[in-house]
């Protein structure tokens, strides 16, 4: 499903140049469940940007589903990732204007889903991730976990075939992070394709491969055994 | 402490180089607008209160009745002023001024100086005496005897420029067709807004004797404006009582000397000389006067046009600050007190306002010649700003410019400086305490400024919409007579013309482009006599003041006009015993005649005169008004005008064939002619000067407009970047982005669309009504100012937007 070969993100102001990443080749299949770990500051979110196309990279090649990433239009790329590809940020980039239940229902308006299907998966993922409850509520509204599982439900609510997290349980406590965490975990095993970043070695323990960077090179991919 | 803000500010504002700009220009446009919409009223309300003793000037107005049908014109007799002067000692001057018609000219109103011929637009006759109530400033002469001798000829500083440059003027000779004058004083109409505008005054005792002894007996001949200065003790409602008595038995006598039949009676009433200028309903009063309607329309708009101009620079002001909220935080954190932030933004808004009010005095000094040409004014910006009333003005205008600094700058200084740190530094959002998203109430109040912008814009708008449509609608209205490639030639001074008369049409009529000529003293949108004419010989007969049209033969060919009945002069002869009539159907129907063909009317002197044909109404007046009734007479030898109706494709070789017919029949004298239809067109000149004041209201108010959207939008947009981001990672395509962003702006502008729209129907109703022809107001003209303001605002944003979606998303998204 993803294919990265010597992937170099370099970000220049006027007199600096920070190296991002130094040329990264991964590959991961479909299917998969990889984890990113790696000190802060190493170069994480930029490759989740990479990857989810957020950003360009620098140089180096990506293909992502068999297509060339760097020969695809703007517009073409707006429809990979809107069918393809969920995302949960760091920041969690909750718009603060919509309430929690808005939120959770903007991607699948955006893929042009009937309303009341829409309802029904919106409801779905909510009761999933436990907010029920406080889904008419502002994101500004809630903790910091509560906004980060808001933010989980509007990526998985599309089912994706790729997930993009970005240390998804950072904020939360352990008992609701081994939630997220069996809640991916079945999410994998239904089939979606998860690569998420992490601090914490029990949360990678769920997935099957991890990737450690450092300074914006792969150290070291090891396999869980499990 | 404030020196060092003030280098801040200056710094930030460098660097902010297009908040700067949005500021600087819309609040200079606002406050340009602003001052010369007041230098227009000033002036205006100024009017005739520069002469010394101006609250005891009067002017003699005259009410005059017969056949049941009062008439208010400001013309009396000549007569008058000597007859008050001699019997009231309480007024201790009095003087006349001849009415003249400024647009219709002669060869007596271009004056010859060493063999050049200069034009004096506007020249009258007046009495000795003029100069001692009107006390214009003279730079040559004496203003005390200048009129006194004949063939004396006063002039303005602009004419005697025009001719002698630098040179004096005094004792020089200017020649007309007939005479030669003197210059016998220069006077200076500078810091004398005045309805009397007269560029050139001849004395009266220039007139031939004879005139001057008719003009001494005769009480119904109204050609001239009195005007009477009280002692200070004089009741003016007492004295009026006073001077209506002797007139009233002055008037009497007259009648029964001369052996009319004639019922009414005239009645004479004084006007404040500052009161002329608004005066709109007497006849014959001076063209530059104005509604003082249109002055508070203006004034309103002028209030509107600042007030908008500095709703958006609170806005800017208040927007840009909530982008530095979280730096605000940071400085707090760090420890700046509320009253250094509150230094902080106020110093910098001085600089912006101090600049805009730099730039837009100079913007004003730099446009104010075009803007005198517009308005047909002579405004200086000094003499209007920097003295008398215009001193509060200048001081309350930078009064109001702190004001504006004290407040855009402290307005977000305070919202911003008021919230806690922990607000805003918790990553969660601007808070406000009540937990209330601080975003919400700041879009709301943003939202409603917004539309107050375009509750004006539209107005305004749509208002100039109306006026356009109304004013092209009269243009082009059918009249009932042909008014294109009409040429209205006018005669000669000397009185032998009549003999000549005849063989100058002949003449003219021998070239196949002059189609057909008429001779006439009367024509559609020129001055009309009025005539009193009965059904009957006996005192009980319909008595009727009617319009009167004299004219000669071909008249009716050469206008097409159309007959319902009988038919033209052609086979009548002018003779002693009977006049011949033809009257309009307006005409008819007022006189109450069942069998209008052959019947006979009478004037007052009791001359007869035989209907032989009935005419189809047709608007020979403004279309302000409605057709009145109208009669023709014969009168071939009473000859103003020689009208022509030319080929139209042969334009140039009639109006050549003219000059030359005319340079062999008059020589020595000028030809003057003009078009009737842009004789027409002159009627409308105040509805037209309304239109493009008008105009250029609306493209200030639409700048303004468009501006401040602009920036606002630009701020908002910029605000909302990381929520843009996130919907399109979300699977938001540009399009539906950026019609989500125009979405809102749109329905803003419906919004205030819907709220403006009965006020301009209001108002422009009021307008229209003031033509008896009008368009009818329908829904079109609120569409098209919607529209165009529609149209605006959506480009403003979709540029905005489409600018903002095209951005770096992973930069948005960045954590902060
Ligand atoms: N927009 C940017 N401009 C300049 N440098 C950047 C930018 N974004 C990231 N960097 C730099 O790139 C490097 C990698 O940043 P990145 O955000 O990927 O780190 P990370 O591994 O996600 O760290 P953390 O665990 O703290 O989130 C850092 O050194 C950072 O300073
Ligand atoms: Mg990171």
């Amino acid at each position: 499903m993803i294919e990265t070969k010597q992937l170099k993100k370099v970000f220049r102001s006027s007199d600096i140049e920070t190296v991002a990443l130094a040329g990264i080749n991964l590959r991961v299949e479909e299917g998969e469940f990889v984890s990113v770990m790696g000190p802060s500051g190493c170069g994480k979110t930029t490759l989740l940007n990479l990857l989810g196309m957020i950003d360009t990279a620098t140089s180096g090649n990506y293909r992502f589903m068999g297509k060339d990433v760097f020969q695809l239009s703007e517009k073409q790329i707006t429809r990979m990732r809107k069918q393809n590809i969920g995302f949960v940020f760091q920041n969690f980039n909750l718009i603060e204007e919509l309430s929690i239940l808005e939120n959770i229902e903007l991607p699948l308006i955006y893929q042009g889903v009937k309303k009341s299907e829409r309802k029904k998966r919106v409801m779905e993922v909510i009761d999933r991730l436990e907010i029920t409850h406080r889904k008419d509520l502002l994101p500004v509204q809630l903790s910091g976990g509560q906004q980060q599982r808001v933010a989980v439900a509007r990526a998985i609510v599309t089912c994706p075939r790729l997930l993009l997290a970005d240390e998804p349980t950072g904020n939360l406590d352990s008992m609701h992070g081994e939630e997220v965490m069996n809640i991916l975990d079945e999410l994998n095993k239904e089939g979606m394709t998860i690569v998420m970043v992490t601090h914490s070695h029990h949360d990678a323990s769920y997935s099957r491969r991890i990737v450690h960077l450092f300074d914006g090179q792969i150290i070291n991919e090891n396999l869980n055994r499990i | 402490m404030w020196g060092s803000f003030f280098r801040m500010g200056f710094r930030i504002l460098v660097r902010q180089r297009k908040y700067f700009l949005l500021n600087l220009v819309g609040l200079s446009i606002g406050i340009v607008a602003f001052v010369f919409i007041y230098l227009y009223v000033e002036n205006a309300l100024y009017y005739d209160r520069s002469w010394k003793n101006y609250p005891h000037i009067f002017r003699v107005n005259e009410t005059y009745s017969t056949g049941g049908k009062e008439e208010n014109m400001a013309l009396t007799p000549y007569l008058l002023s000597n007859k008050l002067k001699d019997n009231f000692p309480g007024i201790i001057e009095s003087t006349r001024l001849f009415f003249t018609d400024p647009s219709d000219k002669n060869d007596v109103s271009s004056v010859n100086f060493q063999g050049k011929m200069y034009d004096i637009p506007n020249l009258t006759i007046g009495d000795a005496r003029i100069f001692k109530i009107f006390n214009y400033r003279f730079t040559e002469g004496n203003p005390d005897s200048c009129l006194l001798k004949p063939n004396s000829m006063v002039i303005s500083v602009a004419m005697k420029q025009k001719i002698f440059g630098k040179n004096f003027a005094l004792g020089e000779k200017l020649k007309t067709s007939i005479r030669t004058y003197t210059v016998t004083g220069v006077f200076d109409r500078k810091n004398r807004p005045s309805h009397l505008d007269f560029d050139a005054v001849i004395s009266t005792n220039s007139l031939d004797k004879l005139e001057q002894k008719q003009l001494n007996t005769n009480w119904f001949w109204m050609n001239c404006y009195t005007y009477i200065e009280l002692a200070d003790s004089v009741d003016a409602g007492n004295l009026m009582r006073r001077i209506n008595y002797l007139t009233d038995t002055a008037i009497g006598h007259y009648i029964k000397k001369q052996n009319f039949k004639i019922g009414g009676y005239i009645h004479l009433s004084l006007q404040p000389i500052q009161d002329i200028h608004f005066s709109q309903e007497l006849l014959y009063d001076s063209h530059s006067n104005i509604n003082i309607t249109y002055l508070y329309i203006f004034i309103i708009v002028a209030f509107f046009i600042l007030l908008m101009a500095s709703i958006n620079y609170v806005n800017f002001a208040t927007a840009r600050s909530l982008k530095r909220a979280r730096e605000i935080g940071v400085r707090k954190v760090i420890g700046a007190f509320r009253k250094q932030l509150m230094v902080q933004f106020i110093s910098e808004s001085l600089i912006i306002t101090f600049s805009a009010f730099i730039l837009s005095l100079s913007l004003v000094e730099l446009m104010i010649p075009a803007f005198n040409n517009l308005v047909n004014r002579q405004i200086t910006l000094v003499d209007s700003l920097f003295s008398g009333s215009g001193l509060v003005f200048g001081f309350l205008l930078i009064a109001f410019m702190l004001l504006l600094a004290l407040f855009s700058g402290s307005f977000p200084a305070f919202v911003i400086s008021s919230l806690e740190p922990v607000e805003v530094l918790g990553g969660r959002g601007v808070v406000f305490k009540g937990k209330k998203p601080y975003s919400f109430t700041a879009i709301g109040l943003r939202k409603f400024l917004v539309v107050i912008q375009y509750f004006v814009a539209i107005g305004v708008i749509t208002s100039t919409f109306i006026i356009f449509a109304q004013i092209h609608y009269v243009k082009n209205l059918p009249l009932g007579f042909v008014k294109k490639n009409i040429v209205v030639v006018n005669r000669p001074a000397d009185t032998s013309f009549r003999g000549r008369v005849k063989g100058f049409v002949e003449a003219l009529k021998s070239d196949s482009a002059i189609e057909q000529v008429a001779t006439a003293s009367n024509l559609p949108g020129y001055l009309i006599g009025k005539l009193l004419l009965r059904t009957g010989d006996s005192s009980s007969a319909h008595l009727q003041t009617m319009n009167g049209f004299f004219v000669g033969y071909h008249y009716f060919d050469v206008l097409k006009i159309p007959f319902v009945a009988g038919k033209d002069f052609s086979s009548f002869k002018k003779n002693d015993s009977t006049e011949y009539f033809i009257l309009n159907q307006t005409a008819v129907k007022s006189l109450r005649l069942e069998h209008p063909l052959g019947s006979f009317l009478y004037t007052p002197s009791a001359k007869k005169g035989l209907v032989v044909g009935v005419v189809k109404d047709f608007k020979f007046s403004s279309l302000h008004q409605k057709v009145e009734p109208l009669v023709f007479v014969l009168s071939p030898h009473f000859v103003q005008y020689v009208v022509l109706r030319i080929n139209p494709a042969k334009r140039h070789e009639a109006l050549s064939h003219l000059q030359t017919v005319w340079g062999k029949f008059n020589k020595g004298y000028t030809l003057y002619y003009t078009f009737l239809d842009n004789k027409l067109d002159s009627l409308y000149r105040s509805d037209q000067k309304m239109l493009s004041l008008f105009s250029y209201f609306s493209l200030f108010v639409l700048l303004i407009s468009a501006l401040g959207l602009f920036g606002l939008s630009s701020f908002l947009i910029e605000q909302r970047t990381r929520e843009i981001s996130i919907r399109k990672v979300l699977g938001g395509s540009e399009k539906q982005i950026v019609l989500m962003l125009v979405k809102e702006y749109v329905a803003l502008v419906l919004v205030a669309g819907i709220l403006v729209s009965p006020v301009v129907y209001f108002f422009t109703k009021k307008w229209l009504s003031s033509f008896a022809y009008h368009i009818h107001l329908n829904v079109c003209y609120f569409v098209a100012g919607i529209g165009l303001v529609l149209l605006i605002a959506f480009v403003t944003v979709l540029l905005q937007a489409l600018f903002m979606v095209r951005k770096r998303l992973a930069e948005a998204l960045k954590y902060e």
